[in-house]
């Protein structure tokens, strides 16, 4: 019988060497456990190890590319995240402003204040118009001022059904009867262009010589012409020239026109009885509210 | 040489294996890449060589798992035989051949190690085998096409050289 598979086994090279194989391997799998530790730690060592580092490593690379990517992405998203934060907190410091305005506009005035969004400024450095979103549907009608908390912004020059357009005062169209507050000095102010300041100036011509003018003295609208109520504020006097009749008043506008976004329109009439009040005395509540927590007050 | 490349193919089959397999899993089965190397060693090598081969390469598997050495060692060396015993009797120009003998060789190579590493828990053994084996085997033998693709192109000889027919 052995002789028998000994003689097959010699004819089949193919046949002996699995079973030589199988044989092997069963051995191996009877090792002691020691044994077979030993085994292991031998063709770890020499063989599996270093290919199994460097299937390590082509594994790591593609996570650290797949992780690039991913964090690449997060970052666009933080970034395009907070130039949304950046822009709601300059709106938020915007509407704060035009709220603190709104609540220290002279309330004997009563004066309807209609809030609008500057959507379009025609024109290159010079601002020549504006588009406000607002128009006939809300009331406006040309020639109501315009104004921001800062100062006198224009006049509505058209109107339309639910947008305007705003002549500014650096318009060359426009002329604003004004006063110097200190001196009562009067004159009509019209735009200057090639200055060098960036809010832009403008000139009060044909003043009586040796007025009492001195710089820095604050230019407000004088409530002649009809157009703008008296007292809103226009600029500052940063020079005048003296002629042998005249004067000249070279005055900075207290508005920088090209970064104007919120606006208010004073249509002139009287606030609904009661609203505009209920609307200052919340506003004013919450300021309040809001300045105490600043301060920590209870 | 042909040794030198089969070598070489082993140590990308380990590497495929640990690093790409776990990638490309489907439903919790893997493609084999070692069965894939040794089937197709016995084409090309033929029955000793495929065995040895196969021997030798899931002896260096083996070492991962020191409580199971000689597993892998054993049901690779037997594929490696049984395949080079399939290949001699088909054509082995066939793409259906090839993927059935692919198959084959990786359910083979399934069953061998499961019923080894199950053996006292046969249940567990059946569990296994149906769950991963099969899904496995096919999913290895769908590589058939892979190869026979890029033996189309007339790759396949500047991988493994000349064929023994």
């Amino acid at each position: 019988m052995l002789a028998q598979l000994s003689r097959v086994l010699r004819g089949n090279r193919e046949l002996s060497t699995l079973l030589f194989c199988v044989a092997l391997s069963i051995v191996c799998l009877s090792l002691p456990p020691g044994a077979k530790e030993f085994v292991s730690s031998v063709l770890s060592g020499t063989i599996l190890g270093p290919v199994q580092r460097l299937s390590t490593a082509i594994v790591q690379r593609g996570r650290v590319q797949e992780e690039n990517a991913a964090l690449r992405r997060i970052a666009i998203e933080l970034m395009t995240e907070r130039s949304a934060l950046v822009d709601y907190r300059y709106e938020n410091e915007r509407l704060r402003e035009l709220v603190g305005f709104l609540v220290a506009f002279p309330k004997e005035e009563l004066a309807e204040m209609i809030p609008a969004r500057v959507t379009a400024m025609p024109g290159g450095r010079v601002v020549e118009s504006m588009k406000i979103d607002k128009g006939h549907w809300d009331r406006l009608e040309p020639d109501m001022p315009v104004v921001v908390p800062s100062g006198l912004v224009g006049k509505i020059a058209s109107i339309f059904e639910d947008e305007s357009l705003i002549e500014p005062l650096t318009s060359a169209s426009s002329g604003v009867s004004v006063m110097t507050e200190r001196g009562r000095v009067r004159g009509v102010v019209k735009p200057r262009f090639g200055g060098g300041s960036r809010r832009g100036t403008c000139e009060i011509a044909y003043v009586q010589a040796r007025s009492d003018v001195r710089e820095g003295d604050l230019v407000v609208t004088s409530g002649l012409g009809g157009v703008y109520p008296a007292g809103i504020t226009v600029g500052r006097v940063v020079g005048a020239v003296e002629g042998p009749l005249t004067m000249s008043i070279e005055v900075e506008f207290a508005v920088d026109f090209s970064t104007v976004e919120q606006v208010f329109v004073l249509t002139g009439r009287t606030g609904v009885p009661g609203e505009m009040d209920e609307l200052r005395k919340r506003l004013l509540m919450e300021l309040n509210s809001e300045r105490a927590a600043l301060e920590g007050r209870p | 040489m042909r040794t030198g490349r089969f070598a070489a193919l082993a140590i990308a089959a380990v590497i495929l294996d640990s690093a790409v397999a776990p990638e490309i899993e489907i439903l919790g089965a893997r493609p084999d890449f070692l069965v894939l190397l040794v089937a197709y060693g016995a084409l090309v090598l033929g029955a000793r060589p495929a065995t040895i081969g196969g021997f030798i390469l899931g002896l260096i598997v083996d070492a991962e798992h020191p409580e199971y050495l000689g597993l892998h060692a054993l049901s690779l060396s037997v594929i490696g035989f049984a395949s080079a015993a399939a290949w001699e009797h088909l054509v082995r120009g066939s793409l259906f051949v090839q993927i059935c003998v692919l198959f084959g060789a990786a359910l083979l190579h399934d069953l061998i190690y499961y019923l080894v590493y199950y053996r006292n828990h046969l249940d567990m053994f059946a569990r296994f085998f149906v769950r991963f084996g099969l899904i496995g085997a096919a999913y290895t033998a769908a590589f058939a096409v892979v190869i026979y693709i890029l033996a189309q192109a007339r790759t396949w000889r500047a991988i493994v050289g000349g064929t023994r027919v």
